[in-house]
């Protein structure tokens, strides 16, 4: 091999496979973490999408889609539906419980099957809908990321076992629905819903529907929410989500960066006297520093193959294993790449500068 | 002919801790174009100095050097190299090639970092004919003997077609059979292409194959013997 950079990363197998595993980790934690949350985030956008309701009413300061709290009487469903404009109301409870598989969290719904099937325009593809209190459906995706099927046991709640009577499509709020009455006897809370759908009648828009709601006697004093505000993307309505990305981004940057230099710095002095050699044969400072970059290059941009391969093997396997949803954008991976090569670069940088202004004659007797 | 290195009233001194040390004390040389030069003299006398004073390695705390009309001395680091690339090759006593090029590579890095990226494989093959090295251009320094890794430094030094090849010592690391098979090249080398040649060497024997020998002792040159021709 008569390539200088490519005999050296050939030559020092161990050196480079480490220079790699470097790139590697901080491009594959980026693509990762950012495919996770863009993933999870679409993944509940999509569902959420599918609730055809106009109007969220909860009670006040209840979170956003993640309260386990049942704090709102069901009375109010027939107080609503006397609201002019209202179509249908439709109580929910939403409870997050801890994944079985100790990994993330589940989202169960408890609605009444068959309006909620109705007004979400969403149907059963296979078996029937819950009726006992131990019953449970599942969407498409749950069956296929969990191997159930009609007749399996789910641990909810703790250890207790639900049985799945049916499959529906498309998906829509949680994964896991059981009857409403099932949820509020596991959560000791009857008579209770967490927030109430509403769906308004075909020619009323749903902000007159809401000040209607809100000038009602019968239902003052509550939240009302517009759906499409509710569920807007994850991103945006976890404020911090942007800035953890940002922060990690930067700190895979560093691991990338921090490796390399310390692989390229090791090389340098493994390598002074080669450098010395080049500098007798009247290389330039800028072509010792080019060859070192050169090579620091070509490290990363191995290092960047390894990530994303890392990256979507990584996220295929958890996905799988796990359930959770991976999606990778063009943006981030144009993100990883500038950091994976930007990095290794940079990191690349000091040790270039130090071999180029290595004393020729010094280096030369270096032992 | 014409002067192609000349050194005038060269002094340098190391400092070591808070002590002066003079390794040259007032050397002036001058090398003709096509000469065969040898240096000679003991351990610790300035040699080695000497011969990086006169590849740019080094700066002199005072003198001149002038190679092929170009002041050594006064230029810039960047010019130095810049007249090393082009003007000087170095043989050295440890060979000092790439362990990661074969003989073939060895030569291509110094061709390419001659002239900025060019090769001229004409001209490579020519040279590892001449030293007889045809057969070994794919093989990598640890595949082949002293004798043979010598003879590639030399090819290396010369592909570029120097004005002047510094050689450190080079059969100090080789067996007298060697030896003489390297000291033949040079002589070749001087011989048919007007190579200038300067040699440092501890050795009589190698020291007699050059045109001139240049004995020193204590940083100061004390016998410029008369010009021996041995071809």
């Amino acid at each position: 091999m008569d390539n200088l950079i490519a005999a050296n990363i050939r030559q020092r197998p161990v050196r480079s496979l480490v220079s790699v595993a470097g790139v590697a980790l901080g491009v594959a934690l980026v693509m990762l973490f950012t495919g996770l949350s863009r993933g999870m985030s679409n993944d509940l956008q999509r569902r959420s999408q599918n609730v055809r309701a106009e109007i969220i009413f909860t009670r006040p300061g209840a979170m956003e889609l993640t309260s386990s709290t049942a704090n709102l009487s069901t009375k109010y469903v027939d107080r609503l539906k006397a609201v002019e404009g209202v179509a249908e109301a439709l109580p929910v409870i939403r409870y997050i419980s801890q994944n079985n598989r100790g990994f993330g969290f589940e989202l169960l719904d408890g609605v009444d099957w068959a309006p909620f099937a109705a007004m979400n325009d969403i149907h059963l593809v296979e078996g029937r809908a819950p009726e006992a209190a131990d019953e449970v459906i599942i969407d498409e995706s749950k069956k296929r990321n969990s191997n159930l099927t009609v007749g399996s046991t789910l641990s909810l709640f703790g250890d207790k076992p639900y049985r799945v009577t049916g499959v529906y499509a498309p998906e829509s709020g949680a994964r896991v629905k059981m009857s409403l009455r099932a949820m509020q006897e596991a959560l000791e809370s009857p008579g209770k819903c967490q927030y109430i759908l509403v769906k308004c009648k075909d020619g009323y828009e749903e902000k007159t529907v809401a000040r209607n709601i809100e000038a009602s006697r019968d239902t003052t004093g509550n939240k009302i929410q517009l759906t499409r505000e509710v569920f807007t993307s994850i991103e945006k309505s976890i404020p911090y989500l942007g800035i953890f990305l940002r922060v990690l981004v930067g700190l895979a940057a560093l691991v990338s960066a921090l490796v390399v230099m310390l692989a390229m710095y090791t090389t340098i002095t493994e390598r002074t006297r080669e450098i010395g050699i080049l500098k007798a044969m009247g290389a330039s400072r800028g072509y010792i520093i080019g060859v070192i970059e050169k090579e620091a290059i070509v490290i990363s941009a191995l290092g960047l193959v390894v990530g994303f391969a890392v990256a979507l093997s990584g996220g295929y396997l958890i996905s799988r294993a796990y359930g959770l949803v991976f999606e990778y954008g063009w943006r981030w991976a144009l993100v990883s790449a500038l950091i994976g090569l930007l990095g290794g670069a940079l990191g690349a940088l000091y040790p270039a500068i130090r071999a180029a202004n290595l004393d020729a004659v010094s280096a030369l007797s270096y032992e | 002919m014409r002067t192609i290195l000349q050194a005038e009233n060269l002094e340098k001194v190391y400092r070591i801790g808070k002590v002066d040390v003079p390794a040259l004390r007032g050397v002036s040389l001058d090398v003709q174009e096509g000469e065969f030069l040898a240096i000679m003299g003991p351990s610790g006398c300035g040699k080695s100095t000497m011969l990086h004073l006169l590849g740019g390695l080094l700066t002199p705390t005072s003198g001149r050097i002038l190679i092929d009309d170009e002041d050594l001395t006064a230029a810039s680091d960047a010019k130095r190299t810049d007249i090393r690339r082009r003007k000087i090759g170095f043989v050295f006593q440890r060979f000092n090639l790439f362990p990661t090029l074969t003989a073939e590579g060895n030569l291509r890095l110094a061709e390419r970092i001659h002239s900025n990226g060019a090769d001229d494989p004409e001209r490579r093959r020519e040279v590892l004919r001449l030293l007889r090295l045809e057969d070994k251009m794919h093989h990598k320094p640890l595949e082949l003997s002293g004798g043979e890794q010598q003879r590639v430094a030399l090819a290396r030094a010369v592909v570029t077609r120097p004005a002047i090849i510094l050689a450190d010592e080079p059969t100090g690391n080789l067996d007298s059979e060697n030896s003489a098979i390297v000291l033949n090249m040079f002589q070749e080398l001087n011989f048919r292409f007007h190579q200038t040649i300067v040699m440092i060497t501890h050795n009589p024997e190698a020291a007699q194959m050059c045109r001139r020998i240049v004995q020193m002792r204590d940083g100061q040159i004390v016998e410029p013997a008369a010009s021996v021709v041995q071809m």
